[in-house]
């Protein structure tokens, strides 16, 4: 494996350069060809194997260094002493004394691993989530083959494609192997006991090639069959759709049904679990000319989406080139619709994993600052032990053992308690990725069955378990090896380890704490600030839910108002509804596209720099049906009619912005289209895409004149609004029997998972900064106790001269005292650092600002205090007459 | 550098082994320890930490050496891989050794301290 190969290389750069340069290769490939030999024999073998040539390599380690130092190259004779000889049985007995010196010391060995269980579980879970979905997420074969192409026009990019365009880019391109077009876009199926909708994708048979999808069952699509010209009511059902919705039925291949009022014959399904960008798989797929794209096909109109595949030697750059040509030849062809226009190309992996990307590595990094708080604690606790080991030692090193042979042990004890931390650490990483999944699992572009514990993972918490031992090992390996052991066994003055190393990790650890604090109150503070934001409308028992007209029924405008007209009616005779109107798109449910407008008199010099307008179409009361205030003016009516003089009503944004401090009422802008509209009302903003975006400039038009297939419903009621989803369903029904409705949503819903995101990253930051700051007070504890009970005589002696205790006590705290505050120090320049870096992600507060910081510097040092006062009470207590007595 | 085998005596288990394996012929690292596994019933199973380390000291003990580019037979060719071989002095420090273990297993005969495997 991969990752596999890199970890040996890393472990290689330990050793001495000309080791290195001479056997490095050899011993890699050595590696690697036992891997293979033990994979064959299954997964865990693999691992296993992994394993005992990381240990046998890092075995060798010391020996590769000592005998750099050779001046003479001796006789390869070994000493005689009752010592083993060559590195495999070095490593048993090591690893037989470590585990013996670590059952010696249960309370330092059950609480050294349960941190390090923690630090390492909590850094494994989160791996696998970014597995999952920054390293695994395109589970395509090639994945890294495959980009997005985008329309631009003028300076505005990630438009929608020209179906046209694409069939010139498909002929024309020489850097592409294939390229597909795919539409999402919800249907209607009707002809069973209800009408139903279903999520379908209008594809072209070449998409089924780009994304490399495989048929579990029938075939895929022809190309004949997704030509415009030769087009054929086909369909293809994707697996987990044709299990769910159509029953598992074995003979749906060659049935029929009924999809936006045509007859579709089943061609095909998929193979389980096929991936399909940006939107997720569909239920069905359907030939791209069934479209319900009002203005067709022609040159200029946009509507599609293009994937494609990146021939083996053209790059991103060398397609974009290609693109950027074909459209010059195209703008001088056509150049009433092309002119100004041109493709994007963009790496699907880029735009897949690009929302979630900062938020998983600020929790990555996050949790990586808890490990090493965890481990310096550990560290510590070493060194803490060292002092009594220091005997054991001195004793090994008389009786022949040399200095790098302890050093050796040292590291492999430290290894070895690592280790067990990681595997008690896998059942932590297991319960823990479950919660996330459970937790944020709906804001990741992944399946919940992507984020497990998987090859790479396991491997992840191994490497992981063992830098983190030898980590934590350096401090005492290297303070064993300082000393010249066999004299200390000749004095007696106590083993004085150097406070000065434990003093530095204690004030690393209240550092790194104090950041994650400071990280965490910015977020909370974020969260608190999205959740109060003003939406400009009241959300509370509202429903909302959307439907489409089948087009083949509904083809004139006349039809569609005349079905929105009594549908509102219908809506508002439901008892227990207080008002309801029709919208195209409702707020926070993420539908609705920003056009370009022109106000009269105003013309913009570029087509590509009007400024741009989130156009909603509604019915009249949809404004007091979502309480937002009308300013000034008046509501769309029922005078505004199909074929009338257009209007518009635009919201108090648009209205500043233009006019600032006249009044709008009677100008006439161009929105969308070249019709002129008359602006006859101002409303109050409102949020459309997400709470904390800037505001946008809004404009709604009368459905009545603008009559779309697709709307959306908002009611008001009374009581628990998704209570009354069936009566919503059934009101519509009574205007047409076959029109399904989807997506009850209270209103309620949108809106917390509009901050749900926020949410869990806040949460998780606060828990870990929670947990650091906890771990780094046991670790100032465990300092300023041990300090104490070395300085036993100092403070008996204070004591017996007549010092009160209170003084011994003030005399303890001072000493944390001085530790906190270079913390806060050292710790105020790290959380500036990690507010930089969280930028991106705060709303409504400053990355430096002061609140926070001496809100979470006064926690840390309250708990920090805190915890020296056990250790000052001690000392204050202590009896002179058995410090003094001691020895 | 010592020429007198007897300095390098007593071997390391690895050592020796290594050098069994040499002495039929010249392999490449990988090789050596594949034959030590099947040899010993895989008692010995050597990493590739051990295996080179050992290697090293042994090239510069003069034990061992390393086959020169270009020279190569048999059938595991592959020119990726250095080749080593056993040098005269390590001919004649395996057989000091292997007299050494002998007389080892003889002194226990006459003690009457091996228990050996009846024959069939």
């Amino acid at each position: 494996m991969r990752l596999f190969d890199a970890l040996f290389a890393a472990v290689l750069l330990i050793f001495p350069r000309t080791f290195r340069s001479r056997f490095g290769g050899e011993m890699r490939d050595f590696a690697r060809r036992r891997i293979d030999d033990a994979r064959s024999l299954g997964a865990l073998a693999a691992l296993g194997e992994a394993i005992r040539l990381l240990a046998d390599t890092l075995a060798a380690l010391p020996a590769a260094w000592l005998s750099l130092r050779a001046e003479r190259p001796r006789g390869i004779a070994s000493p005689p002493s009752p010592y083993p000889r060559d590195h495999m049985d070095t490593l048993r007995q090591d690893l037989r004394f470590a585990l013996r010196a670590l059952a010696r010391r249960p309370g330092f060995t059950i609480v050294a691993a349960l941190t390090l269980a923690l630090g390492i579980g909590a850094n494994t879970a989160i791996f696998s989530v970014v597995n999952a979905v920054l390293i695994r997420a395109l589970p395509y074969p090639d994945p890294d083959r495959l980009v997005l192409v985008w329309g631009t026009q003028g300076s505005q990019v990630g438009e929608g494609v020209v179906y046209a365009d694409y069939l010139d880019w498909r002929a024309r391109s020489r850097t592409f192997t294939d390229m597909g077009v795919f539409r999402p876009q919800s249907v209607n199926i009707t002809g069973g006991d209800a009408p139903d909708r279903l999520v379908g994708s209008f594809v072209t048979a070449s998409l089924f090639r780009t994304a490399g999808t495989t048929m579990a069952a029938g075939r895929a699509f022809t190309d004949a069959e997704t030509d415009l010209p030769t087009k054929a009511p086909v369909a293809v059902l994707q697996y987990e759709a044709w299990q769910s919705r159509f029953g598992a039925d074995p003979a749906v291949i060659g049935k029929t049904f009924t999809i936006n009022g045509t007859a579709f014959t089943v061609v095909g399904i998929t193979s389980p679990n096929t991936p399909m960008p940006l939107f997720g798989a569909p239920d069905v797929y359907l030939p791209i000319p069934y479209y319900p794209n009002a203005r067709g096909f022609d040159r200029g109109e946009r509507g599609v989406m293009v994937l494609g595949r990146l021939a083996a030697s053209a790059t991103i750059a060398s397609a974009q080139r290609d693109l950027d040509a074909i459209g010059r030849q195209l703008a001088d062809e056509y150049p009433a619709t092309n002119a100004g226009t041109g493709a994007a190309v963009e790496s699907l992996r880029d735009r897949t994993v690009a929302g979630t990307r900062a938020s998983l590595l600020i929790v990555a990094a996050a949790v990586a600052l808890v490990l090493l708080i965890a481990c310096a604690n550990v560290a510590n606790l070493q060194l803490a032990r060292g002092a009594s080991r220091m005997r054991e030692l001195s004793v090994r090193a008389a009786l022949g053992a040399g200095r790098g042979r302890i050093a050796q042990q040292l590291m492999t004890e430290s290894v070895v308690l690592s280790l067990i931390g990681g595997v008690l650490g896998l059942a932590i990483a297991f319960a823990l990725s479950r919660a996330l999944v459970a937790l944020v699992g709906a804001q990741l572009p992944v399946a919940p069955t992507d984020v497990r514990l998987d090859g790479t993972v396991l491997l992840f918490a191994l490497a992981v378990s063992v830098a983190t031992g030898l980590l934590f090992g350096l401090a005492p390996a290297w303070q064993a090896t300082r000393r010249d052991l066999a004299d200390m066994l000749r004095s007696r003055t106590p083993a004085g380890t150097s406070a000065r190393t434990r003093n530095v990790l204690v004030v690393m650890q209240l550092a790194l704490s104090l950041a994650l604090l400071a990280s965490a109150g910015l977020l909370t503070r974020s969260l608190i600030a999205l959740q109060h934001v003003d939406a400009g409308f009241d959300g509370d028992h509202l429903l909302t839910a959307q439907f489409r007209l089948p087009a083949t029924v509904y083809d004139s405008p006349e039809k569609i108002w005349a079905m929105y007209d009594r549908t509102v009616t219908e809506l508002r005779a439901i008892p227990g509804v207080t008002d309801a109107a029709l919208v195209r798109a409702s707020p926070l449910s993420g539908n609705g596209d920003p056009v370009p407008v022109t106000v009269e008199d105003r013309p913009t010099a570029k087509a590509g720099d009007a400024p741009r307008m989130v156009l909603n179409v509604v019915t009249p009361g949809y404004f007091a049906t979502m309480r937002i205030p009308l300013l000034a003016g008046r509501d769309v009516d029922a005078n505004d009619r199909l074929g009338g003089p257009g209007v518009v009503v635009v919201n108090k944004a648009f209205a500043d912005a233009m006019w600032p401090g006249a009044s709008p009422i009677g100008k006439r802008i161009q929105a969308g289209s070249d019709e002129w509209l008359t602006i006859v009302g101002v409303v109050g903003n409102s949020k459309h895409f997400a709470l904390n975006e800037t505001q946008a400039l809004q404009g709604y038009i009368p459905h009545a004149q603008r009559p779309q297939i697709f709307t959306s419903i908002v009611v008001r009621t009374t009581g628990d609004p998704l209570t009354y989803a069936k009566v919503v369903r059934e009101a519509v029904w009574r205007v047409d029997r076959n029109q399904p409705v989807w997506r009850f949503r209270s209103m309620q819903q949108d809106l917390d998972t509009a901050v749900a995101a926020q949410k869990a990253i806040m949460w998780l930051t606060v828990s870990f900064a929670v947990v650091a700051l906890l771990v780094a007070s046991v670790g100032i504890y465990g300092v300023l106790s041990y300090t104490m009970l070395q300085r036993t005589r100092e403070v008996g002696i204070r004591i017996a001269l007549g010092a009160h205790p209170r003084s011994v006590t003030r005399m303890v705290i001072a000493e944390g005292a001085r530790l906190v505050a270079f913390a806060v120090a050292a710790g105020l320049a790290a959380s500036a650092g990690a507010a930089r870096v969280l930028s991106s992600q705060l709303f409504g507060v400053r990355p430096n600002d002061a609140v926070t910081f001496a809100v979470v510097t006064v926690v840390l040092a309250a708990v920090a205090i805190l915890a020296c006062y056990l250790p000052a009470r001690r000392a204050s207590r202590v009896d002179p007459m058995v410090a003094l007595r001691a020895d | 550098m010592p020429s007198d085998p007897r300095t390098h005596l007593p071997l390391t288990p690895i050592v020796l082994h290594i050098l069994l394996v040499l002495a039929e012929g010249e392999r490449h690292g990988y090789a050596i320890a594949q034959e030590i596994e099947s040899a010993t019933n895989g008692q010995v199973r050597a990493g590739p930490g051990t295996m080179y380390g050992s290697i090293q000291r042994m090239l510069t003990a003069a034990l061992i050496e390393e086959m020169p580019a270009g020279r190569r037979g048999g059938t595991d060719d592959d020119g990726r891989r250095r080749y080593y071989r056993i040098s005269s002095l390590g001919e004649r420090v395996l057989a000091l050794e292997l007299q050494r273990l002998v007389d080892v297993v003889r002194i226990a005969r006459d003690k009457q301290l091996l228990r050996e495997p009846r024959p069939v």
